[in-house]
């Protein structure tokens, strides 16, 4: 009996060390809500860590065209998240009109897109150090196909 | 024994304590130097509508040299149509510089007014649309920040890049403020990440 409790409590802390393990990079996440009356209500957080994961083991064969596409503007994403990684908090872009509010911000290690119309609200952050390893992995497909 | 330890554990404290106030005074000597910010705010009031963007000059500089796109490359632009080839700019900055604060040139004529001027180190733009009264576009530049702009070796290019150096290290300016019937648009850079 205190064989199995011993055995389960390893198994939790396993559990929670890979829980943390996987939390440390950050979290992405992403809700969505139509304002309709039948309209979804989706919210999403998940790991940052896994996104890179996520693309690494993605078949190359479908992630070609959209690496191809990404190539050429790879400099400039690269220097782009560089330069956010290294800024404070701040509100990079704010767009009001009558009905709508876009707000694009980086906002502890992140960064948060936020865009509320008359049909929907959205709310998107995910880590930048998570974006730059996603990004980076996506462009490498088109050099290491599989 | 004991004494001697009491004597050891004061000389530490002082130390300690002369250590401290040498890093009070090293502290601010050594910080990083503030981040400066690059507003641009339009405001709409007849359609009630607004855009504020705020960009840290530092993330800029580190851009700008990644974009290569038509006639901009690493940080430069080429002016290709900019029909300066019989005026050497270079020689007219460095004239502007070592004149006294004036106003250069002042052009009137029936659709616009132009003004040119320097005042405090600064090269001021005033141009009123006489068509449109309400038209007013203002442009202020720090004279650091135009011979940045002018610092590459080609005739017929721009530094960008050197430019932005030189607005990170100027200080709270104004750079372009317009004023019509419908919009007013403001660029500066000052040291403040938000435009409240």
């Amino acid at each position: 009996m205190i064989l199995l409790a011993k055995l389960a409590l390893g198994m939790a802390g396993v559990g929670l060390a890979g829980a943390g393990v996987l939390c440390g990079g950050g979290l992405v996440h992403v809700r969505v809500i139509e304002k309709e009356p039948q309209g979804h209500h989706i919210n999403v957080i998940a790991p940052a860590m896994l996104a890179p994961i996520a693309v690494h083991f993605a078949p190359r064969r479908e992630l070609g065209h959209a690496a191809r596409e990404i190539q050429p503007y790879m400099p400039v994403v690269r220097a782009a998240l560089d330069g956010l990684r290294d800024t404070e908090d701040v509100v990079l872009l704010e767009v009001k009109a009558p009905g709508e509010h876009v707000q694009v911000s980086k906002s502890r290690g992140s960064i948060v897109v936020d865009v509320e119309d008359a049909r929907e609200t959205v709310h998107v952050s995910a880590p930048v150090r998570a974006l730059s390893s996603t990004v980076e992995q996506l462009a490498a497909a088109t050099s290491n196909p599989l | 024994m004991r004494e001697t330890m009491r004597r050891r554990t004061r000389i530490a404290m002082v130390l300690c304590l002369l250590a401290a106030g040498l890093m009070s005074f090293v502290t601010p000597a050594t910080a990083a130097p503030a981040e400066r910010y690059l507003h641009v705010n339009v405001q709409d009031p007849t359609k009630g509508g607004s855009v504020n963007i705020n960009v840290p000059l530092s993330m800029a500089e580190k851009i700008l040299p990644a974009i290569n796109n038509h006639d901009l490359h690493d940080g430069k632009v080429s002016i290709h149509n900019a029909e300066m080839n019989d005026v050497d700019v270079r020689a007219l900055l460095d004239a502007v510089r070592t004149a006294p604060d004036n106003e250069f040139v002042t052009v009137k004529d029936k659709d616009s007014d132009v003004r040119v001027a320097k005042s405090n180190g600064n090269i001021i733009v005033h141009v009123t649309d006489k068509k449109n009264r309400e038209q007013k576009v203002d442009v202020t530049v720090p004279l650091k920040v135009v011979d940045a702009l002018f610092s590459t070796a080609k005739n017929d290019e721009l530094d960008v890049a050197a430019a932005l150096r030189a607005l990170s290290d100027a200080g709270d300016v104004l750079l372009v403020t317009v004023h019509d019937s419908s919009q007013k648009v403001r660029v500066w850079v000052d040291s403040r990440n938000t435009q409240d």
